[in-house]
């Protein structure tokens, strides 16, 4: 679950009682670990919301905090503690498969930065119904027919090559499209994180509707290969 | 996540599937889709000229069984209702009858959107006056 607060606000160590920017899984004075709220899941890794990242240097982070919050390490220590650090766990292995995973990356940063997306917000935008261009929605719908054609041939027993074809033509093309949305994505990527906050807004924007044309095209995709390696 | 009797009942036994002729005057068509979850839905209307009734309504939908059940239940509800009619009909007298989970309402909203985009394209065809809520869901 997105764990959005104010990361600006200074949070105090419950131990050696100095204040801190952002919250981080342990103080950065004392050493001590901290609860698991109050951050988000770049916070976790010391890390200011950005889009680029080095993902061998997450992983390095990844392992060193996970050793540290091992049960093990905290045999002797409070119970509040011992909580804290299962907690500060689960946490960390969200913040992880989300971070390194660049698509639920580029969603988490929206949904932190307020872009409405994702199934929570579905319908919620009822002045912007179709946010995906109409010969997108038109060229999806019709590819969906001719994949229930042939899933129908196929349940009679026939097999129409030319149908066969004309998908296998479909796949290639739909995949050159989803490339293209990812290439667009990743200059997005690279404009915000080098931007001020009114750039920042409109490539949120784009990356919004990018993610909504990738949705469809990746979904179709799954449903023409299935189809066709059937 | 269990699907209440009515949408399986709608997905095993879909009312009004297939399509109208796209290029009479007297049918209107509206294609939407649901970029959170990649659906797509086309709900096409055949409208009476002289009383403005809904004849005939079709649907097709490519997406889960609440959206599949969304549809179909659109196209008997506005079967012989006329275009005015049809336009009271909000998503969530569907979230009421088919039971609808919250994660599932935007199926719902994705069935209005379409009995709206029909209409509005059946009233572009026929040169009718669209209401400003008409016009901006058609879009």
């Amino acid at each position: 679950m997105l764990n959005v607060l104010d990361s600006a606000v200074p949070v105090e160590c419950w131990s050696c009682s100095i204040g801190q920017s952002t919250t981080t899984l342990f103080c950065p004075h004392c050493s001590k670990i901290q609860p698991p709220s109050g951050g988000n899941y770049f916070t976790v890794f010391s890390l200011t919301p950005h889009l680029n990242i080095d993902l061998a240097a997450l992983e390095t982070e990844f392992h060193r905090l996970s050793r540290k919050l091992h049960p093990d390490r905290f045999a002797r220590a409070t119970d509040q503690e011992k909580e804290w650090s299962l907690a500060d766990t689960a946490l960390l292995n969200d913040a992880y498969r989300t971070l390194k995973e660049p698509l639920r990356r580029t969603e988490y940063l929206l949904k932190l930065e307020g872009s409405e997306i994702g199934e929570e917000f579905a319908g919620k935008d009822k002045a912007n119904p179709s946010r995906v261009p109409a010969d997108l929605l038109e060229e999806v719908f019709e590819l969906n027919m001719q994949l229930d054609e042939m899933r129908m041939a196929r349940k009679v027993g026939e097999e129409d090559p030319a149908l066969h074809a004309s998908l296998t033509e479909a796949k290639n093309k739909f995949e050159a499209m989803v490339n293209d949305v990812d290439q667009d994505l990743r200059k997005e990527w690279t404009n915000w994180d080098q931007s001020d906050q009114t750039v920042r807004q409109s490539s949120q924007n784009k990356m919004v509707s990018l993610l909504d044309r990738r949705r469809y095209l990746s979904n179709l995709l799954r449903d023409v290969t299935e189809t066709l390696g059937a | 996540m269990a699907y209440s009797d009515k949408v399986i009942d709608h997905y095993n036994n879909p009312r009004n599937v297939g399509q109208l002729d796209k290029a009479s005057t007297e049918v209107g068509t509206g294609l939407v889709g649901a970029p959170e979850c990649g659906d797509v839905m086309r709900l096409q209307i055949r409208v009476n000229p002289e009383t403005q009734v809904i004849e005939e309504a079709k649907f097709k939908t490519f997406g889960c069984g609440s959206a599949i059940a969304s549809s179909s239940l659109a196209t008997e509800w506005i079967k012989g209702k006329t275009v005015s009619d049809a336009l009271e009909i909000k998503n969530t007298d569907i979230v009421k009858e088919l039971s609808l989970p919250p994660v599932k309402i935007h199926c719902s909203v994705l069935a209005e959107d379409a009995i709206r985009a029909a209409i509005g394209d059946w009233k572009k065809k026929n040169g009718v006056a669209e209401t400003a809520d008409a016009t901006a869901a058609a879009h």
